[in-house]
């Protein structure tokens, strides 16, 4: 904070980057439209946007992954450059983190930072492990982090695998000016890991550097940047002193319109009503002896931090993962008991955590995507009827008001937020009484979730069961009046209407994970 | 065709929301123009202009012997069996399971229906019927091996492969069966012509408009692209994954057996190693047809034009007596050039230059 404030004051600092009129042009699509962009020495500056602002296009012009189009300038340092050649130069202190981090998770911290940095040698060119592992111990002292940098990534936790990947981007800058870009960092991180991610980027910029932070969390925002930069639409919102803004209002110049960061659906508790899922033993890798009744119109929020079963629920509720408990039972509308564990198919439709792993069929349309639960109703004589699948297929892109050019584009084409809702509509068009949903809004823009909210809650009231877990208390807080808590596989908690608050859900997550 | 023009513009105009997000509809979609222009495209029919530049090299070549009728028809019924080879792959293929056992079912099949045909007073489709069993119980080891006891199934069919060879030796004593009943009726199933073509060839033909109808016509065929593309997320939609995986290797193995017969009966015997040439033709044709009509998946009329177009070449070697090794050269090279141009075309970024992006990919 200080050093910006220096150089505001002065008012003469050159930025350690400067961007003038940065464009980017895809067949059809203008992603970038003449973006300005300053970073002053030492200041962490934020990038925002919702999805398909031109936030990553942006990251990606400058790292040279993608051409910028003719007529924009780039400065290091008051140094011209030409973008997407940093890598020529050596010297250059432009690096970058991105989103999927790159690194090798079969492989050790060691073996992924020496990649980059060179192996220690000994006689005969061969590897001094000894002192291999003293050099990447010291790269990551730096950031004040201690590992055991001879455990496979894949073991290690997504904070440790993002954090070596800090390490290696900062590999032969020992102090000093410069720029690191972290992509989204926190995007595939749970809430409770966060935290120790902001710690680590306050240590670079402890260490005389400047950091582009992409972030589509609001909170984290205001937690660690000095000055926002917002997007919208491929078009520079403004840039802003954080100071000078409060969540709401960064929210509504990332969405252009007014929007409600403390977003509630305000829904009544559930009495009355039928109960159209039950569930009893059902048990998992860290799940114990699980049971719970949801009611017609309910939506009942499972929460507890990493390890407490909670993320297991959506997918043994839905039977697409075997239970370990042989009398784990479940039961919709009161109808039969059916066994789990000799569950051949998926049941009720799961909107799984993991968007593009478990969901996107990445070489099909959006159509494609849309319809492939729901392929026998549109099936006539044992031919798929292209007209109506297009009929069903546009009436969902307009009730969910996805936005996409053709539904015959890839799916690949569209914003996160928007390949969610084209992955909820697949479930939706099959008309279930229950839904089950798993990080319902990961990679969604803060305007995109909200509309994903008002839908489930609109599903909710014509009568949809759903059962939602996320590790962003905001879903619960903004979808449940009914929330479960887990904590190492037992229910230890229900939290109901006003007393589901972030507070009230971290103290019983966490409370009972001291007692134990 | 047109009704689907009409629907694809209807579609693409009113939409506001897409404008504001500064994305203008591309102008070739929904033009009618444009679409014939984009089937046309180098991109989705490649293989067509390479068979017609064929066509001109071996006409200047081989001016005697090439640009006649009598080469089509020689292309053609010289490559129906592997046709439906590389058919019976392409089943498999799309639900990302490898057969490459499918050269010895060839065998296998060829064989029992000589054996039964020379060596027993059974009628012919009695012989037939039983090989067409001996190949789904083939596909039934198959599928158990790969599915059920999940062993990766480029190993696994390459083992029972193995396992298959050695049987069709323990039997046979690698001998081929050849005997005056084998001019019978058993020749007819390959040797009859009707309109200058032999029956396999229409054999291909049928096969591949059942599986062009099956993939992209029916809900099961769009269940095996997803199950291709994308295992986990086609079983968390409830699509039954390991059934779909499981029937298409029976599948493969079936038409593998079809294969084998008429190739038995082209021979007029029963060659105990008569489908093992036909491996790397089979997949070459079913590769090249991924990147054709429908880039990115295999599919029928896409792996019969890669069929027409290996065999254009190698026949025309054939003809301007080129020495024997230049049709497996060509083969490999062909195949080579068209997966390596539909790799190119899937990268994100059309402009930036291969090395440029492999100096951007560097830095992340």
């Amino acid at each position: 904070m200080s050093v910006a404030q220096v150089a505001e004051e002065d008012g003469v600092a050159t930025p350690i980057l400067a961007l003038r009129n940065v464009s980017k042009t895809f067949p059809g699509t203008r992603a970038l439209k003449s973006v300005d962009l300053d970073i002053r020495a030492g200041e962490v500056h934020a990038l925002v946007g919702a999805n398909g602002s031109g936030k990553s296009t942006l990251i990606k012009v400058l790292s040279g992954y993608h051409d910028v189009d003719p007529g924009a300038e780039a400065a290091y340092d008051g140094v011209p450059f030409t973008l997407g050649h940093t890598d020529t130069d050596p010297q250059h202190r432009v690096r970058f983190v991105h989103q999927d981090l790159g690194m090798v998770n079969e492989l050790n911290a060691m073996d992924n930072l020496a990649m980059t940095a060179g192996f220690e040698r000994g006689p005969g060119g061969l590897i001094d492990w000894s002192r291999q592992r003293q050099k990447t111990n010291q790269m990551l002292a730096r950031l004040g982090v201690t590992l055991d940098v001879r455990r496979p990534l894949a073991d290690a936790s997504p904070v440790e695998r993002t954090i070596v990947a800090i390490a290696r981007a900062l590999i032969g800058w020992e102090s000093g000016r410069g720029l690191l870009v972290l992509d989204e960092p926190t995007a595939v991180l749970p809430h409770t890991e966060v935290e120790r991610l902001l710690d680590i980027v306050r240590e670079v910029q402890r260490m005389g550097a400047s950091v582009l932070y992409v972030s589509h969390r609001l909170d984290e925002v205001f937690d660690i940047a000095d000055r926002v930069t917002v997007l919208r639409d491929g078009h520079k919102e403004g840039t802003y002193d954080v100071s000078t803004l409060d969540q709401q209002r960064l929210a509504e110049l990332m969405v252009g319109a007014q929007v409600d960061a403390n977003f509630r659906l305000e829904r009544p508790v559930v009495t009355g009503a039928d109960v159209v899922l039950e569930v009893r033993g059902l048990s998992g890798t860290f799940l114990t002896g699980f049971s719970c009744e949801v009611r017609r119109g309910e939506i009942l929020g499972i929460a507890g931090l990493a390890g407490s079963g909670a993320e297991e629920v959506p997918y043994l509720v839905s039977g697409s993962r075997a239970p370990s408990s042989p009398l784990a039972e479940v039961r919709i509308e009161g109808g039969r008991w059916n066994r789990l564990s000799g569950a051949r198919r998926v049941e009720i439709p799961i909107v799984p955590a993991d968007r593009a792993r478990e969901a996107v069929i990445g070489p099909f349309s959006v159509r494609e995507n849309l319809s492939l639960k729901v392929l026998d109703s549109v099936t006539k004589r044992s031919l798929l009827g292209r007209g109506r699948e297009r009929v069903l297929v546009s009436d969902w892109v307009r009730k969910l008001q996805i936005k996409v050019g053709s539904s015959e584009d890839p799916i690949t084409s569209l914003s996160g937020g928007n390949q969610q809702k084209v992955i909820i509509g697949r479930c939706l068009a099959a008309h279930p009484e229950v839904l089950v949903l798993a990080e319902p809004t990961a990679g969604v823009d803060v305007g995109t979730r909200q509309a994903i909210y008002t839908l489930i809650g609109e599903l909710a009231e014509q009568g949809l069961a759903v059962v939602v877990t996320s590790t962003d208390a905001n879903d619960l807080i903004a979808l449940c009046s009914r929330v479960v808590v887990l904590s190492h596989g037992r229910q230890v908690a229900t939290l109901q209407g006003r007393d589901v608050t972030e507070h009230n859900l971290l103290t019983a997550m966490e409370a009972e994970t001291v007692e134990r | 065709m047109s009704a689907e023009v009409h629907e694809t513009l209807n579609e693409a105009a009113p939409d506001a929301d897409s404008l504001e997000a500064g994305r203008t509809a591309v102008s070739s979609e929904g033009h009618p123009a444009g679409l014939i222009l984009r089937a046309l495209s180098p991109k989705n029919v490649s293989a067509v202009y390479v068979l017609i530049l064929i066509i001109i090299v071996f006409s200047f070549w081989a001016p005697d012997t090439f640009p006649q009728f009598a080469t089509v028809r020689q292309v053609l019924n010289s490559n129906a069996v592997v046709g439906l080879a590389a058919l019976s792959l392409a089943i498999p293929l799309s639900a990302r399971v490898f057969d490459l056992s499918f050269a010895y079912t060839m065998s296998l099949t060829g064989v029992t229906t000589a054996h039964f045909v020379a060596s027993s007073n059974w009628p012919l489709p009695a012989a037939v019927a039983i090989a067409l069993g001996v190949a789904l119980l083939v596909g039934f080891i198959n599928a158990v091996v790969v599915v059920v006891m999940r062993v990766d199934s480029m190993i696994g069919t390459l083992a029972t492969g193995s396992i298959i060879s050695a049987f069709i030796t323990f039997v046979t004593g690698d001998t081929s069966i050849i005997s005056g009943k084998l001019y019978g009726g058993f020749s007819e199933i390959g040797q009859t012509t009707r309109f200058g073509f032999i029956l396999p060839v229409y054999y291909m033909l049928v096969v591949a408009l059942v599986l062009w109808v099956v993939l992209e016509y029916t809900p099961l065929g769009r269940r095996i692209y997803a199950t291709g593309f994308n295992t986990e997320a086609a079983r968390l939609s409830g699509i039954r994954t390991k059934r779909i995986q499981f029937c298409s290797l029976l599948a493969s193995a079936f038409i593998a057996g079809i294969a084998g017969i008429s190739l038995s009966s082209i021979l007029g015997s029963g060659s105990p190693t008569a489908g093992t040439a036909y491996l790397l033709p089979a997949f070459a044709a079913a590769f090249l047809g991924a990147t054709q009509i429908k880039a990115g998946r295999f599919n029928a009329w896409g792996t019969i034009l890669g069929v027409i177009t290996l065999g254009a070449g190698t026949t025309g070697l054939a003809l301007a007596t080129a020495p024997p090794w230049a049709g497996n050269m060509f083969t490999g090279v062909v195949l080579i050039a068209a997966l390596a141009v539909t790799t190119v075309q899937r990268k994100p970024s059309t402009g930036a230059s291969l090395l440029s992006r492999l100096r951007g990919a560097k830095g992340s």
